[in-house]
């Protein structure tokens, strides 16, 4: 028996996230199950709820290294991740991320970490520059919700932007907060152009919807952690004319028919990270098969120099564990739905 | 900016004001506190979504919604009415005689079993509803009242009136408060004690459910533990303007409420949830019994 972790936050506000990240997982297993497993075994699938909460991705990691996981496709959330990371690095676990974009995760040295997404550097540096060429503001609002991730991106966005145009407002928010209408009152004050927003859609949707009410027009722009159809379910019509950083449609490619038809076959509709998680997953297993091992630093290694098949062609990693590449484009949201901006 | 926050605060307020009645009606009769009672609010938020959802299902579209919200107003009032009498049957009574901490033990236990009854009935996950009013309300000097802070001012106001009326007016409001000056006396010349206190508990869960529903409206989001935090800043508020009182609830919710905005907005929305905490601590020091609070006298 070969057991694989699968770890993002299954309850909560972002329940969505976890569940998706699970099902990509699952499916990847399934099939390799049906090929007969990996090494002659059968491959079990382990998944672990991490409620988006730092604390208790620690103790998902450590309930991991008990139960003796090969390997584990997660966290969700950036700090979540983080926070795990030492431990499966200590136990010689192999952990990929398929979502956590904070670029301190890969930059710890550990050697059994990766990711499939990219970083927030990247990220932000996208934002910024979008922002610059197609808004043309004299002033930015910047606001983050505290976490890792989100005040990470925030920071990055914000560095990239300064010294162009002036950034007039910059605070964080409290998640899980029903109402931010004063802060956003307090951001229509100081007249922006636009407004970058470092955090997940429950957060996201409140705002832009509340921001109509407080009479404030002008555009968010946001990164991958607002990428969800929810975001627009919450926010309605108010989340029309958002832009945001995520990585490019891999739904056009060939590729990807199958995973899309077996994915909606087995869950419905796949997320934004279904198939993130569906090529951690495959990373995994190709690795394990191909060094006919379960030992955490083969397959560290293996993985670090080897060329995987992916959602968007070919993934390698480097020397960190952060994909070569990781083409960020900017989607904006128009009647209802992501539409890729040229 | 200042008009505009005076709005977000009120509306606010309100909310926490209409949460607080129940705690400091259930307080004034009884000494106790409901913990249960944050939980009641979240089942009216929930009965809100779900009725709303219904009525779309039934083919109500957005011209139908006045008549859509009045009945899920009356749809989740009934239902918290009778859960609140339901809960002080089964949780509070048998406790009446009971040392002070039993009941207030009991509430706690009523309060967690509430949310996850809820959590096992309607999963762990947000619920989400689309905005279904228009952003664009009433423009006053620059600020935008938006329709449902509107619709929550005024239904707030006009039941706060209307159960002041009813406790200063009406038979049933007499004997409401003859019982909370002194419940054994009150027995002895004839005044139902248990009915009293049922009453009291329906009218606090009813607008509680208010309370839901019109969050529900106003955020688009419902969860299972959403009574927690909603609970915990009532019952500051109610603190705040001196337990027991009724006017006090109203005074100390839409005090916490403007605090909280303009606290967010002129210091920093990073300290939100502390602002509230601080005024009340300070409050306390300054006047123990809250703004509105009578000295507490024993009676010999």
């Amino acid at each position: 028996m070969v057991r694989i972790g699968a770890a993002g936050p299954m309850t909560g506000d972002q329940s969505k996230m976890g569940i998706d990240l699970r099902n990509g997982t699952e499916l990847a297993v399934t099939e390799w199950n049906e090929k007969g497993g990996v090494l002659g075994k059968k491959i079990e699938l382990l998944a672990g709820d991490d409620q988006a909460d730092p604390k208790q991705a620690v103790s998902i990691a450590n309930k991991f290294v008990n139960q003796k996981v090969t390997a584990v496709v997660g966290h969700w959330n950036s700090n979540c991740s983080i926070n795990a990371s030492s431990y499966y690095n200590a136990a010689h676990i192999v952990a990929i991320s398929p979502a956590s974009t904070n670029p301190r995760l890969t930059q710890q040295g550990f050697k059994t970490i990766f990711r499939v997404c990219g970083t927030d550097d990247q990220q932000g540096g996208v934002a910024a520059e979008f922002v610059i060429k197609n808004l043309r503001p004299k002033r930015v609002a910047v606001l983050h919700d505290k976490t890792t991730y989100g005040q990470g991106l925030a920071d990055f966005f914000k560095k990239a932007v300064e010294g162009k145009v002036q950034v007039v407002y910059y605070d964080g928010i409290q998640t899980k907060d029903p109402d931010y209408k004063a802060v956003l009152t307090a951001i229509n004050e100081t007249k922006p152009d636009v407004y970058f927003f470092g955090g997940v859609y429950p957060e996201a949707g409140r705002l832009v919807r509340q921001a109509k009410e407080v009479g404030m027009i002008i555009p968010m722009i946001t990164g991958d952690g607002v990428y969800d159809p929810t975001f627009i379910s919450i926010a309605g019509k108010a989340a029309e004319g958002t832009y945001v950083t995520f990585g490019k449609d891999p739904s056009g490619l060939p590729t990807n028919k199958a995973f899309n038809d077996r994915y909606r076959g087995k869950y419905g509709e796949p997320g934004p990270y279904s198939i993130y998680a569906y090529d951690a997953a495959n990373i995994i297993l190709a690795a394990i098969k191909a060094t006919g091992s379960t030992d955490g630093l083969k397959l560290a290694e293996y993985i670090s120099k080897g060329t995987f098949p992916g959602a968007f062609g070919e993934i390698s990693f480097d020397k960190n564990g952060d994909v070569t590449r990781a083409p960020y484009v900017v989607w904006l949201v128009k009647n209802g739905a992501f539409v890729e901006t040229k | 900016m200042f008009i505009q926050q005076l709005i977000n605060g009120l509306a606010l307020g309100s909310v926490y004001a209409l949460i607080a009645l129940g705690y400091t009606m259930v307080y004034g009769i009884l000494q106790l506190i409901n913990f249960a009672h944050g939980e009641v609010y979240m089942l009216g938020a929930y009965l809100g979504i779900i009725v709303l959802g219904v009525l779309t299902s039934f083919g109500f579209t957005a011209s139908h919604l006045p008549l859509s919200l009045v009945i899920a107003l009356v749809v989740s009032m009934a239902f918290c009415a009778a859960y609140g009498a339901a809960i002080e049957r089964i949780a509070y009574r048998p406790l009446r005689h009971a040392a002070k901490l039993a009941p207030l033990i009991s509430a706690v236990g009523m309060s967690i079993i509430l949310q996850n009854v809820v959590m096992l009935a309607q999963g762990k996950e947000y619920k989400n509803l689309p905005p279904l009013l228009a952003s664009e309300g009433l423009a006053i000097g620059g600020a935008n009242a938006s329709p449902v802070q509107l619709f929550i001012l005024g239904a707030s106001v006009l039941l706060m009136v209307v159960l002041q009326l009813f406790v200063a007016r009406t038979r049933l409001g007499k004997a409401m408060r003859a019982t909370s000056q002194d419940r054994v006396m009150a027995g002895l010349v004839g005044i139902n004690i248990n009915l009293v206190i049922s009453v009291t508990f329906m009218i606090g869960s009813a607008l509680a459910a208010v309370a839901g529903v019109m969050v529900t409206l106003y955020y688009g989001v419902v969860h299972f533990f959403m009574g927690y935090t909603a609970g915990l800043k009532a019952f500051t508020a109610a603190v705040l303007g001196g337990i027991g009182s009724i006017p006090g609830a109203m005074l100390g919710g839409f005090a916490l409420g403007l605090i909280e905005n303009f606290g967010a907005s002129y210091v920093s929305s990073v300290y939100k949830d502390a602002f509230a905490f601080l005024v009340l601590i300070i409050t306390l020091i300054l006047r123990p019994s809250g703004l509105l609070g009578q000295k507490a006298v024993d009676k010999v």
